[in-house]
């Protein structure tokens, strides 16, 4: 395989390493481990989604009716989680939290995905030295960008919000999602059947849709689970700066800022929102690395 | 020596095109700069006189010229906002948010090597597993969440370290690391996390080289064996995460340093941005993008140095 | 390195960080030592970018300046009444236009140059020029002429008589100034104050230190007082908690004072401010400007439950644009009782059922709050408040303050005496001003009894007219340790003058 060229391009993504398999342990074994990575992801990601998807169908109180007679009611029948400073049911700020949570990460990660992919299996396939260098050249400046940097100047130009947020997270993905794919290119292109294809002077367009895109399908994913969980984790974070989500619209992160003059009398109010965060991040995170172990073959073949 | 050469050209055009996205993105801002600096109740007459106090009402080209050239002899100009010099701020937060960042990177490297090294040996056995799952949770607690029960407990609990606030190490040594402590525990728990599962990896991957092999069948323990051969080369991507992850805490550590009340850049960044202080939020903006692509061409040279397969290529 | 010595020397890192500092921590309250402390530290939120009000606006600055270090002829104490201060005594001639103001010739500038009456014609003269761009500067527009018949007196004519005028005197636009000390305003303060500022940390903090030459009306008691400054209010409680600040100025965040009340060390002060917290209606343009949908929004609001909820019940509700420290304060709660059908009725009478309002919220913690309890009340009687949030100042100012673009918004009026402002010409409330204005001008200029009667008519016609919703008092909460003396219980000024604090003994 080629040598990285550079040292970030020869990293996994900074966040989720694989757990790579070693000689000793059986593949079964192994398979086994990926598969409890997986399961255990897929079950928290899932609950923070039919989370969301309930709160469209149903949730236990109106999140936008405040109940001045019910508030920092404490955790109780009626208010499994408890009530906020407004009397509002933090159950159902949790389930509508959710959404936002969900939302701006499948829209980072839509965003980062639908530019840096094409890009990166271009920068890959192309013959054009100055074509593939002009987009890791571009890749490299929005790499001088972090994610958080990014954001808080959008929220500066655009104004603080969600979709300012969301689209700043997504395009700073962009130069992860565009390196994946064109090292996965790479290594596809060098293979025989594209040589054939390509003999049998089959278009770049063709080959690009079905032989490249379906093998780095797998990485494209693993990447986009990684990429969900950063977002999470920035969406809250800007949330808490005051420069994500505003209210009235019900976002974790923001609940978990709210509730710091209440730590000392009602801790349940940072303790659910904070769990929550960490829960879907933990779900994406496994996912990620579930995938990638089951995907272990091909990655492996990087190396 | 070309290899070299050309990757410091592409650092200059890269540079180069991140001061133009940079002066591009605030010219986007909506509203009249002038106008945002000048105040409610401005005349017309107070935005003109500000535009020319400050050359706004030159054209952009000529605008952005003597930007690039003042931060070039290192001045970014005065605040149309503050009416002060944009350097010396700069200066000193940066100053600021270097010592927080490098010494939580410091503190997470103790941490995670010997924890990370710790997982790959006992792979397979449940404290093994134990270590991993935790650094797992690790990585999805937010900073500040870690930040806000680090405050409960060693300041409000405890009474050990102070809650917030900044003191300058030559006004006191003892009372700078005291203010210290706790945002770089804050910052260096999350990052040990991250980086355990690196090191993890790292000492796996070398764990099965023939070398570490060889030595364990002449009798030495993994451990031992590790600590002799090993750990040299599972230095290698560690150092190059560490790099990596130094980027992004440059700017993370931003939320950290509005939980402590630290007057670090990223409290500047905020600050200015709430101000609409355009031209030191571009300033602000200009230096972290600056010291991240220096960081990676530091990273990347580090690594050509390193790596005996990149090197034997060049 | 075997696994156990590394692990060892990164606990060792550790401890030795933890060790080095306990030494540099925790300062403790004035009351546990035997010897009674002359320093103390208050944390107050909004920051001064720079020592010069005469350029930039904003309430900091002031807050930190004015009676401390800068100060003016007069002053206003805790009950809002005018009291000497540069001046020791001042006479109104009978046709009201011209003050004589009798200086106290021990008042000295930082420089140890005299206060002399050429100073003051020098600095108010001042405020009305170009160097002033403060826009408050406009208040000393009313002066005619300044005249010094000797070095400590000073006699002030004005355009027409005004009872506003001399209260006005007392906030920042009445600041004495040496003329050897504007050099340099945004870093270095020159004034006749009882302190000096001794650093200024931009961003952090102000240390200011004692005039051992001040011989003025207000001398200082504690050698050196420090403004810090925390944007946010959970670090401020904190800092308090773990003893790195004494007193909390003004606390943000009113859930947290339980705790402290329930803390023998400490002392929970609530007083009063001149902050209306105002729940504003676009009266001009769009559904507002009907009254009897503005009638139904104050029909329909329960103000005590939006105080509540919003600010933890601290705050008094005043049902007009007048605080209880001003004169004319008169109690309006009882002009809109809450009766929610009643509103629906309005709403009815109006058509305005189901009807959209743009409702633009400052991103600032009690408007937020209040906001959202404000769209649920709304809701019921069958307005949809659509809340958007705006970042404050910047957008806020720009979209709904400058342009108008504005249904209905929530922001606390802090300035003193700020009826005629907030319900100015041109100003974002749209108001018809033709309502009050005679009536505000005969009573400026009128006796001090038809001044205090007049201005009653006025706040009263704005509340009758369902001008806007005034949801509460903002209230002046004070955090402090239980032993310091002195602190100022209602903010009813600009100044949070320092020079009557200290620490009580033993």
């Amino acid at each position: 395989m080629s040598a990285p060229r550079s040292a970030v391009e020869a990293l996994p993504d900074p966040v989720a390493p694989a757990a790579p398999g070693p000689a000793s342990p059986t593949a079964s074994r192994r398979s086994r481990r990926a598969d409890l990575t997986l399961v255990t992801g897929a079950v928290l990601v899932g609950l923070v989604v039919v989370l969301a998807l309930v709160s469209f169908v149903w949730t236990p109180y109106d999140y936008a009716a405040p109940d001045p007679a019910a508030r920092l009611q404490g955790v109780s029948a009626a208010h499994p989680f408890g009530t906020d400073r407004y009397g509002r049911d933090t159950l159902t700020w949790i389930m509508m939290g959710a959404r936002i949570t969900l939302l701006v990460g499948l829209i980072a990660v839509v965003i980062a995905l639908v530019v840096g992919v094409p890009l990166g299996v271009l920068a890959g396939m192309t013959r054009i030295r100055w074509l593939s260098g002009l987009v890791m050249r571009g890749s490299d400046v929005l790499l001088a960008f972090p994610a958080l940097l990014l954001a808080i100047v959008f929220s500066a130009v655009f104004g603080p919000g969600t979709v300012p947020a969301m689209c700043a997270l997504g395009i700073a993905a962009i130069p992860a999602f565009a390196r994946v794919a064109r090292s996965g290119t790479l290594q596809i292109m060098s293979r025989e059947f594209i040589a054939a294809a390509r003999t049998a002077n089959r278009s770049p367009w063709a080959i690009a849709v079905t032989h490249v895109l379906p093998n780095i399908g797998g990485l494209v994913v693993v990447q986009a689970s990684v990429a969900f969980a950063l977002s999470v984790l920035a969406e809250a974070g800007l949330s808490f700066l005051g420069l994500g989500t505003q209210p009235p619209t019900p976002s974790w992160g923001r609940m978990l800022q709210e509730s710091q003059q209440y730590l000392g009398t009602a801790p349940e109010l940072a303790i659910f929102p904070g769990v929550f965060i960490a829960v879907a991040v933990l779900g994406f995170n496994l996912l990620g690395d579930g995938l990638r172990d089951r995907l272990d073959p091909t990655l492996r073949g990087r190396e | 020596m070309s290899a070299l050469l050309s990757r410091l050209l592409q650092f200059l055009l890269t540079v180069w095109a991140a001061t133009v996205v940079v002066f591009a993105l605030m010219q986007v801002l909506p509203g009249n700069a002038a106008q945002v600096a000048a105040g409610l109740q401005a005349t017309p007459e107070d935005v003109a006189r500000i535009e020319a106090e400050f050359g706004l009402d030159r054209p952009l080209p000529v605008q952005y010229l003597d930007w690039v050239g003042g931060m070039l002899r290192g001045d970014f100009g005065t605040s149309y906002v503050t009416h002060v010099p944009i350097s010396p701020l700069i200066a000193d937060s940066v100053q600021v948010t270097l010592i927080l960042v490098l010494a939580s990177m410091a503190v997470a490297l103790l941490i995670a090597v010997p924890v990370g090294s710790t997982a790959a040996l006992l792979r397979g056995r449940a404290a093994g597993a134990v270590l991993s799952g935790l650094s797992q949770v690790g990585v999805a607690v937010p900073n500040f969440l870690a930040a806000i029960l680090l405050v409960m407990v060693f300041s409000l609990g405890l009474g050990w370290f102070p809650s917030s606030g900044w003191q300058a190490p030559i006004e006191g040594f003892g009372g700078f690391l005291s203010h210290l402590v706790l945002p770089v525990l804050a910052l260096a728990l999350v990052q040990a996390a991250i980086l355990t599962r690196y090191v993890r990896s790292a000492v796996l991957e070398v764990l099965r080289e023939d070398y570490l092999r060889t030595a364990r069948a002449k009798g030495r323990t993994a451990a031992g064996a590790l600590a002799v051969h090993g750990l040299r080369n599972a230095a290698i991507p560690v150092i190059t995460v560490a790099g990596v992850q130094l980027a992004t805490l440059l700017v993370g550590a931003v939320v950290i340093e509005q939980v402590f009340v630290l007057p670090g850049i990223g409290s500047e960044l905020i600050r200015a941005v709430q101000n609409r202080d355009l031209l030191t939020v571009q300033g602000i903006v200009m230096v972290l993008v600056l010291m991240v692509l220096v960081l990676n061409l530091v990273i990347d040279l580090l690594y050509t140095v390193l790596d005996p397969r990149v090197r034997s290529r060049s | 390195m075997s696994r156990p010595i590394l692990l060892t020397a990164a606990l060792a890192a550790v401890g030795l960080l933890a060790a080095g500092c306990s030494a540099g921590s925790g300062s403790t309250g004035g009351s546990g030592g035997g010897e009674t402390r002359t320093d103390i530290v208050i944390a107050h939120t909004a920051e001064p970018t720079n020592l010069d009000f005469t350029t930039t606006s904003g309430a900091a600055i002031p807050q930190a300046l004015m009676e401390n270090v800068y100060e003016s002829l007069v002053r206003i104490d805790q009950s809002g009444e005018v009291q000497p201060a540069l001046a020791k005594s001042w006479e109104l001639s009978d046709d009201r236009l011209t003050y004589t103001f009798l200086l106290d010739e021990n008042a000295t500038f930082s420089t140890g140059d005299p206060v002399t009456a050429e100073d003051v014609k020098f600095s108010y003269e001042r405020v009305v020029s170009d160097d002033w761009t403060n826009a408050l500067s406009a208040k000393m527009d009313i002066i005619e002429t300044i005249e010094t018949p000797d070095e400590h007196t000073v006699e002030i004519t004005l355009e027409r008589p005004s009872n506003g005028w001399l209260f006005e005197l007392a906030s920042l636009v009445g600041a004495v100034f040496s003329p050897d000390g504007v050099g340099d305003l945004a870093n270095e303060a020159v004034g006749s104050g009882p302190y000096t500022v001794e650093k200024f940390t931009r961003g952090q903090e102000i240390v200011f230190a004692k005039r051992d030459d001040y011989a003025g009306a207000a001398p200082g008691t504690l050698d050196e007082v420090t403004f810090r400054y925390f944007g946010d209010a959970v670090a401020a409680a904190n800092a308090l908690k773990s003893g790195q600040v004494d007193v909390i100025g003004s606390l943000q965040a009113p859930e947290l004072t339980a705790e402290f009340e329930a803390d023998d060390t400490k002392q929970v002060i609530e007083g009063t401010t001149n902050g209306e917290v105002l729940l504003s209606m676009n009266n001009a343009e769009g559904v507002f400007s009907d009254q009897r949908v503005r009638e139904a929004v104050l029909h329909g609001i329960d103000e005590q439950a939006v105080l509540d909820t919003a600010w933890g019940g601290k705050g008094t509700l005043i049902g007009g644009m007048v605080p209880p420290t001003d004169p004319y304060y008169e109690d309006l709660t009882d002009v809109w009782p809450t009766d929610v059908e009643r509103a629906k009725e309005l709403i009815a009478e109006a058509g305005v059922e189901g009807e959209s309002i743009s409702f633009t919220v400052p991103s600032l913690p009690y408007a937020q709050a209040s906001a959202e309890i404000v769209a649920a009340q709304l809701g019921e009687i069958g307005l949809n408040a659509e809340i958007e949030t705006q970042e404050f100042p910047a957008v806020w100012i720009e979209q709904t303050m400058t342009e108008k673009d504005y249904d209905m918004s929530v922001v606390n009026h802090a300035e003193a005496r700020d009826l005629l402002t907030v319900f100015g010409e041109g100003y974002y409330t749209g108001y018809d001003t033709s309502r009050i204005a005679d009536t505000a001008l005969a009573a400026d200029q009128g006796s001090e009894e038809e001044y205090v009667e007049g201005m009653k008519e006025v706040a009263r016609t704005i509340t009758e007219d369902a001008a806007a919703g005034f949801l509460f008092l903002f209230p002046n909460l004070i955090v402090a340790d239980a032993a310091v003396t002195g602190l100022p219980e209602n903010a009813v000024s600009d100044a949070f003058a320092i020079s009557g604090l200290g620490w009580s003994e033993g």
